[in-house]
């Protein structure tokens, strides 16, 4: 910081040294000769160009009247060369611009700039004291250290909760597999991995979570992380009142502190309220189910109805990603799977190709199965 | 710490030139000489001053310091070493401050060679500089700060576009930049001269250094950046009419005209309302340039982000030194003395000539160029003013001008004889019609356009071979004589030949390509071969390689020749870049000769076979090799002692210190 603002003043003196330059010297002299100069250069150019053969002499003698007709134009110029005084209004100019130069540069950048932030390059920052280390320059370092070391079971094993607790889910998918393939499988692992494809498919419980959820009550029947989430698969099923009885059962097991518990209540709450939905969101599983009383027809007919809503509004909003991961879930329940792969494709152009936003609806839908349709 | 540093200099290098365009331009009008002599050390300094900045953002590539949003933007750690530093410039800020950081070294350079200049011609044109350079800091720091920091800075960089991740990149722009901003000096010379409503055949001999220097770098980086198109983007084109070539094409054009009229502005004394009015469209045009491919109006590669403000901040730019330079011309240009008339044929005469055609021709691609963009603009349709306009205008308005150049250099000042040079060129065009007809009966003989073609390039560099004979005195001395003589010519001479050969060479490769190119389009399995023009191709199959931060799969062929003798390995490949998760080709390319075997992969198939499409290139590098005879003629030309008017008086000032 003081070493900054040392090298600014210095840089600024520089500055204004340049500024007052002139002032310190003796006065420059005006002499306007210097175009003679050319012209005498001219005279004698085309004096060899003769000697050479390259012009005839009265060529030559043409070409150099028309030249000192032009020096003798610049004597004239010369004779009205302009006057030399330092006025008053010189040195107030000269002052001026030497304020203005450290006001100018010290003012724009202290509006600028960030003076007291350090440099950060990114082989110090990873060398540094890990007490020191944020959570992504930890997770920097184990990935550079898993980069050459793929084979390290461990570090997977540690790095994939972390990728799941700061949102990573995609990577944590990953780092889950590595570490059950170089570990083994236990229940923490596969209910890790549920956790993360869980929130791949943009918190859907999708049917290869589920699995992995199963296969962790197969090590541990007692899993409170696979006993929780299986629940909430039949709630996502519309299975709600199993749901909630699942997690009352759930409850019952666990201990009075566990931080379970509070997540049971807030996921039975959730339940019970059952949002009503909103004027073109789309069928929720509660919808579906209360049209069993339906015919068939127009049970159809509602869904259809609800879904082509939905379909229409987003053709008119097409930035709103989570309408879009609405749009293909729908899709994808009442299985019209070319439907969804289409809406898949309208979200991830309506989102910008490149864009997070259209990276995150592909995760989403590669999680039901549904795949950008092959092009190109 | 040197983050901020860098971007301390460079709001400091702002406020000095604020005071380096207005201080000096005030002292030449009262005629003050230590006003005036501010001029050259706010230049030198503001020079440091940005290299430092400049520098200072090298230095957080390198260190991939991602807490600089630009580096976040456009790096990577896991890039190799080269593209970490060429990053530096293969964005929009990063650019942008490359752009001002050519202009305060060419406003330096001017400031350190121009003491035997008027003192008040030097004072203007440095102020000028400083109004420009003054003007693109602003806009840096307004719009495209490149030193905005991040806090907490990111652990990773989001990688620079795979297709900038090459060679090309180190070498491309900063040509292209050196280019269009050396330009900037004759227009400041220009303006200068219109401030000060005196200008003289001695100002052209001093703007001729700078414009030729722009026009030899110009040259350089509009070549470099068609081989470049060529090789990387995979679809074995050259050049498409882009709007964004054009923008460098322009300039190009109107610095060529600007060249030759400077010419005859100094020799004469004559044109010098059209040069100074040249100097100022050149410039004009690079800057219309910047603003097309930085404003986010044109979608390419170029167009590194997207900002409105942005636009609208150049196009204000354009607008007060477009508009104000005309506008002074407007006022002004009644007020310097015209030249001396001349006769229609004379050198000066054919140097007009090629005034008239170069201007046209800009004026075509202008039109073609920025047609589009108002249809656009004013009733949203998209149209593409493609190719064939650009072949059926540009391409007519050449023929003659092709035709015309080798007469012009053989010309004599004032007085010409006609017959006398269709005389001599009567060699030289025997050679070109020879080559025309060989071409139309052992090459092609549907191809008319071919055999025209390859006479016009063979006229163009046996009339440059002629110019160089007759120069040197050769039928009437004999060839020892001649050759002794040749030794002794001016360089300026050598420039000229070497410039129009090089425009010969480059046609030839034009003409090749586009007359007698095979193309194949197939698809593949390892073990199956395709002819390529006589070259035999078999694909060997696909190998996956992981680079540094990409992976791709190779595709290898080996090649034989027709009689089945072995020629070595093509190797063509897709890669996918992994931070930014994008696909780019790489094609494989071997060179024969002058000419070219182009191979390009496309998608694999579902039976197992790939994609290909091979293309046979005759002379393709002519193109290119063309331009570096163009350039090695300018810095023939350059180098000319007659053009170094510092040299002599630097000479004579030190004898004349006591020994």
């Amino acid at each position: 910081m003081i070493a900054f603002w040392i090298a600014a003043a210095l840089m600024t003196a520089a500055a204004c040294l340049a500024v007052i330059w002139p002032f310190l010297r003796p006065q420059p002299s005006l002499e306007a000769g210097h175009d003679v100069e050319i012209y005498r250069d001219q005279l004698s150019e085309i004096d060899r160009d003769m000697m050479r053969g390259a012009i005839s002499p009265a060529e030559a003698d043409e070409a150099k009247t028309e030249i000192s007709r032009r020096i003798l134009r610049a004597a004239e110029d010369r004779a009205t060369g302009p006057e030399h005084a330092d006025g008053k209004l010189t040195r107030v100019v000269a002052s001026l611009a030497i304020l203005l130069v450290p006001v100018l540069g010290l003012g724009g950048y202290l509006y600028l700039g960030s003076p007291a932030m350090p440099d950060q390059a990114l082989a110090v920052r990873l060398e540094a004291n890990p007490s020191t280390n944020t959570i992504d320059e930890l997770i920097a370092r184990a990935e550079r250290h898993l980069v050459e070391n793929p084979q390290d079971g461990r570090g997977w094993d540690v790095l994939a909760p972390i990728y799941l607790r700061v949102g990573r889910a995609e990577d944590a998918v990953i780092a889950f597999r590595n570490t059950i393939s170089l570990n083994g499988s236990n229940a923490a692992r596969e209910a890790g991995l549920g956790d993360a494809l869980f929130r791949v498919a943009g918190n859907v419980v999708t049917a290869e979570s589920r699995e992995a959820f199963e296969r962790a009550l197969g090590y541990d029947g007692a899993d409170p992380k696979a006993r929780f989430f299986l629940a909430l698969a039949l709630a996502q099923q519309g299975d709600t009142a199993s749901a909630a009885e699942r997690w009352r059962a759930l409850s019952d097991d666990l201990p009075q502190d566990s931080p379970w518990r509070g997540t049971i209540v807030q996921a039975l709450e959730r339940v019970r309220e059952a949002p009503a939905p909103q004027p073109g969101s789309g069928p929720t599983a509660e919808e579906i189910e209360a049209s069993a009383d339906m015919t068939q027809e127009d049970r159809a007919a509602m869904i259809e109805g609800m879904v082509a809503q939905l379909a229409e509004r987003m053709r008119d909003n097409p930035d709103d990603a989570a309408g879009w991961q609405r749009l293909i879930r729908s899709y994808s329940v009442l299985g019209r799977a070319d439907d969804a792969r289409a809406a898949l494709q309208s979200g991830v152009e309506g989102l910008g190709a490149e864009s997070s936003a259209a990276q995150e609806l592909i995760g989403f839908a590669a999680g039901l199965g549904i795949e950008l349709p092959e092009s190109r | 710490m040197t983050v901020e540093i860098g971007h301390f200099a460079l709001v400091l290098a702002f406020a000095l030139a604020v005071v380096q365009a207005t201080v000096p331009m005030l002292g030449a009008r009262l005629g003050n000489a230590r006003l005036m002599a501010i001029a050259a050390p706010t230049a030198m300094a503001g020079f440091a001053l940005v290299t430092l900045s400049f520098g200072s953002l090298v230095a957080a590539y390198v260190a991939s310091d991602f807490s600089v949003a630009n580096v976040w933007q456009n790096s990577h750690s896991l890039k190799p070493m080269l593209y970490k530093v060429t990053g530096t410039w293969g964005n929009h800020e990063g650019s942008m401050l490359l752009w001002v950081l050519i202009l305060v070294l060419f406003g330096a350079l001017v400031a350190m060679f121009s003491s035997n200049l008027p003192a008040t011609l030097r004072a203007n044109v440095i102020a000028v500089q400083g109004w420009i350079g003054a003007a693109f800091l602003l806009f840096i720091l307004a719009t495209s700060n490149p030193f905005v920091r991040l806090d907490p800075a990111p652990i990773e960089g989001r990688d620079l576009n795979p297709i900038l991740q090459d060679i090309g990149l180190a070498v491309h722009p900063p040509l292209l930049y050196l280019g269009y901003v050396g330009f900037s000096i004759s227009f400041s010379f220009a303006v200068a001269a219109l401030i000060e409503g005196r200008i003289d055949a001695a100002w052209a001999r001093w703007v001729r250094p700078w414009v030729l220097a722009a026009w030899i770098f110009l040259t350089g980086g509009i070549a470099m950046g068609s081989y470049w198109a060529y090789y990387e983007l995979g679809w074995g084109g050259f050049w498409f009419w882009d709007p964004v070539e054009n923008a460098s094409f322009m300039p190009w054009l109107a610095g060529t005209a600007l060249l030759h009229s400077a010419l005859v502005m100094e020799r004469r004394s004559a044109l010098k309302i059209w040069t100074v009015l040249l100097a100022i469209l050149t410039f004009s045009l690079s800057l219309l340039g910047t603003f097309l491919v930085r404003s986010g109006v044109l979608t390419s590669v170029h167009a590194f982000a997207t900002d409105p403000a942005r636009g609208v901040f150049i196009l204000i730019i354009l607008g007060i030194f477009i508009g104000g330079a005309l506008t002074l011309f407007a006022l002004r240009a009644s007020e310097l003395k015209a030249g001396g008339f001349f006769q229609p044929i004379s050198r000066e005469g054919a140097l007009v000539l090629n005034n008239l055609f170069l201007s046209t021709a800009t004026a075509t691609v202008l039109i073609g160029t920025l047609y589009p963009l108002v249809i656009e603009a004013l009733t949203g349709d998209k149209i593409s003013v493609g190719a064939p306009f650009f072949n059926l205008t540009f391409g007519l308005l050449m023929v003659p001008l092709l035709l015309i150049v080798p007469f012009g250099p053989l010309l004599a000042w004032k007085r010409g004889d006609l017959s006398a040079v269709s005389q001599r060129l009567f060699a030289a065009f025997g050679v070109g019609l020879a080559v025309a007809l060989v071409s139309l009966v052992f090459i092609d003989r549907v191809s008319v356009f071919a055999a025209l073609g390859c006479g016009v390039a063979a006229w163009l560099v046996a009339g440059s071979v002629t110019d160089l004979a007759f120069k040197s005195g050769y039928p009437k001395v004999g060839a020892a004589i001649a050759l002794r003589r040749l030794a002794g010519l001016p360089g300026a001479s050598f420039g000229t030949v070497f410039a129009h050969a090089g425009l010969g060479v480059t046609l030839l490769g034009l003409v090749s390509v586009t007359a007698l190119e095979v193309e194949k389009f197939v698809t593949m399995k390892p073990g199956e071969t395709l002819d390529v023009a006589g070259r035999v191709l078999t694909f060997d199959g696909m190998t996956p390689l992981r680079g540094a931060n990409f992976v791709e799969d190779q595709a290898r062929f080996s090649i034989a020749g027709a009689d089945g003798k072995s020629l070595g390995e093509i190797v063509s490949s897709k890669r996918v870049y992994t931070a930014r998760r994008m696909p780019t080709t790489e094609a494989g390319i071997r060179t024969f000769g002058f000419s070219q075997l182009y191979v390009s992969i496309g998608d694999p198939t579902e039976d197992g076979g790939i994609v290909v499409r091979a293309w046979w290139k005759p002379n393709v590098t002519l193109i290119w090799l063309g331009a570096v005879v163009m350039m090695v003629g300018g810095v023939f030309s350059l180098a000319d002692r007659r053009l170094r008017i510092g040299a002599p008086a630097a000479r004579r000032r030190q004898s004349e210190r006591p020994a």
